[in-house]
């Protein structure tokens, strides 16, 4: 099946740094996929350059087979919800969805009237006087209402408190199960995101350290337990990606091609959120402490 | 997309109208009484009749007292040349800057319209708006000013400031005002450092344009008439924009820039300056007929809706790259 996101070599360059580099990933339909990644890794770059709103530098971004940037033919498949939510402040939210209707040739108003009242969101109240939560509904109405093949969300719960986060994504969940909508979703935490999606890709320093189905990475990760490692090659493992040693024991967080059968490790299964943080942790730079002039 | 447009802009709008209300109330009245004592004076019959230069003397006290009463206000009517700038500072500079700063470039560029569409939608209701205010404003303040320009309170139409606040500018002003504001918004995306780049672009482009390009429009004419003999200046048009005078000697040397000399023929001994100047000395002036005011209008308005059309086409162009 044609992915419906896909991006080959894609770079995006802000004066002389690269906010997103060598940046390939092919994302298939029907997928909900988690976009991870500390604060500028590059995720929002990603989803701009995915909605059209920027225009690559280098590389390829497809969506639907086409590239989006202001690209309407496109653009009428995807829903995106920019970072921290932005709304026209003082339109009402029956204003805006009257706006949508009149910005997009599909337009399903009474879908974005039922979700909005089901969620008790007073119609006639200016959306900049609304909280956080009910804002991030607002937003994701209007983008739902579109009947997005693709739905983008940039940070969506990142201003919402625990609970309105369960919300938000609950009701999201409950609307394109049954659509078939391919979703990607940013955040920087993943036990946000962790209970919802079914495909994880993880960006860090402006570039993809991991991307797959969420089973997938599950099943090719592994820690392995056992006597003191010196980085001899372990039969069925690809790549080391974090080792912490004690005198006689080493830990090891591996990822697997293959079964690991040698008796001497003691094979345990990785939480995803050990298996993020490896990754995370591989990418930190060490520039900025020669640019604040202090030694490590 | 007009809705759209309608509904973000309707209150800026509305302050443009509310605005040009406030001027109406002091322009109306003021206008109406000065064409009252204009005709109660009867300075109609006073200038129309004589087509002379020299009034009687009734007629010279009712255009004095005419112009004691209202010349004061010329000096209210200096304000009206900056309302252009405003237009463009508050209709113009926020269009796309707002969006941006506030964020909402990323719900309204993403929907099914394209951004050029959405671009031609807001610059031209925003155009339009502009355009039947500094209309209304133009005729405004043309009819408003007629009866001090007639009565020769204020001095030739083609003059600074005076020219500036009449016909067919103001309009062209604004249209340009407004086009500068949207294309510094696109240029920096915040509404501040935009309306800060409007305010010295509108003034960068329309001062020079005002003191240097504008006396060249049309080859001034010149005048020259001798420093004895002649009584006064030969003036054959009331309404002329002197833009140089002096005297020179026979060789055509200036002698005495921005002077006038005038002796009385035959008065004898060092009378005045004609003794320091020699009687071979003569007058003279550099000036715009007044009857230039219809073309110096038209040629000034075409170049600041030539630079308005060129604004707006680098913005479109830009706007598309704006990320």
């Amino acid at each position: 099946m044609d992915p419906v996101l896909e991006t080959d070599q894609l770079g995006k360059r802000y004066g002389r740094t690269w906010a997103l580099r060598d940046c390939s990933l092919r994302l298939p339909a029907g997928r909900v996929a988690a976009l991870v990644g500390p604060n500028g890794a590059g995720k929002t770059t990603l989803l701009h350059l995915a909605v059209g709103l920027l225009r690559p530098d280098a590389g390829t971004v497809r969506v639907f087979g086409a590239s989006p940037y202001d690209n309407i033919r496109t653009l009428a498949d995807v829903g995106f919800v920019a970072q921290d939510t932005p709304l026209y402040r003082d339109f009402t939210p029956v204003e805006l969805i009257t706006m949508g209707g009149k910005l997009n040739r599909r337009w399903d108003a009474a879908l974005a009237r039922h979700r909005l009242a089901d969620l008790g969101i007073p119609p006639d109240r200016p959306v900049g006087k609304l909280s956080g939560g009910q804002r991030a509904q607002v937003a994701l109405a209007l983008a739902l209402a579109k009947q997005p093949r693709l739905l983008l969300l940039d940070e969506p719960v990142a201003s919402l408190d625990p609970l309105a986060r369960r919300e938000f994504l609950q009701s999201l969940m409950g609307s394109v199960a049954d659509a078939g909508t391919t979703v990607l979703l940013s955040s920087h935490l993943l036990a946000d995101l962790e209970r919802v999606c079914d495909y994880l890709v993880v960006l860090n320093a402006a570039q993809v350290r991991l991307s797959g189905a969420v089973d997938d990475v599950a099943a090719s990760h592994r820690q392995l337990v056992g006597p003191r490692h010196n980085g001899e090659p372990i039969a069925g493992v690809a790549e080391v990606l974090r080792a912490s040693h004690t005198d006689r024991q080493s830990t090891l967080l591996v990822r697997t091609h293959g079964p690991i059968t040698d008796p001497m490790w003691t094979v345990h299964e990785v939480t995803l959120e050990d298996l993020i943080l490896a990754y995370l942790a591989d990418g930190h730079a060490q520039t900025s402490h020669a640019a604040w002039g202090v030694l490590t | 997309m007009i809705w759209m447009a309608w509904r973000q802009h309707r209150k800026q709008l509305l302050f443009t109208v509310l605005g040009l209300a406030a001027l109406a109330a002091f322009v109306v009245p003021t206008g109406v009484a000065m064409r009252k004592s204009f005709a109660d004076k009867g300075l109609d019959g006073c200038l129309s009749s004589a087509s002379q230069r020299y009034p009687d003397s009734a007629c010279v006290a009712a255009l004095d007292s005419f112009s004691n009463e209202f010349g004061g206000l010329a000096i209210v009517g200096v304000l009206f040349v900056v309302l252009p700038l405003l237009v463009g500072l508050f209709l113009g500079a926020p269009l796309v800057a707002r969006e941006v700063e506030h964020g909402t470039h990323r719900l309204v560029w993403t929907q099914g319209v394209s951004r050029r569409h959405w671009a031609f939608v807001k610059f031209g209701l925003v155009g339009a708006a502009a355009l039947c205010a500094a209309t209304v404003y133009g005729l405004g303040v043309s009819w408003w000013i007629a009866p001090l320009h007639d009565a020769g309170s204020i001095g030739s139409r083609l003059s600074p400031l005076l020219f500036d606040m009449q016909g067919v500018v103001p309009i062209a002003y604004t249209l340009f005002a407004v086009a500068l504001g949207i294309f510094a918004g696109i240029l920096w995306p915040k509404v501040l450092p935009a309306m800060a780049a409007t305010l010295a672009g509108f003034v960068a482009v329309r001062i020079p344009l005002a003191v240097l390009a504008r006396p060249r429009y049309i080859a001034a004419r010149e005048r020259t008439y001798p420093v004895i003999g002649a009584e006064s200046a030969p003036d054959p048009d009331p309404d002329s924009w002197l833009l140089a005078s002096g005297v020179r000697d026979a060789s055509g040397r200036m002698v005495a820039p921005h002077a006038e000399i005038v002796c009385v023929p035959n008065s004898g001994g060092p009378a005045g300056g004609c003794a320091d100047v020699g009687i071979d000395a003569y007058n003279w002036q550099l000036y715009q007929p007044g009857s230039r005011f219809w073309p110096f209008q038209w040629i000034e308005s075409g170049i600041f809706v030539a630079l308005t059309v060129l604004l707006l086409y680098l913005a479109i162009r830009r706007l598309r790259r704006l990320t």
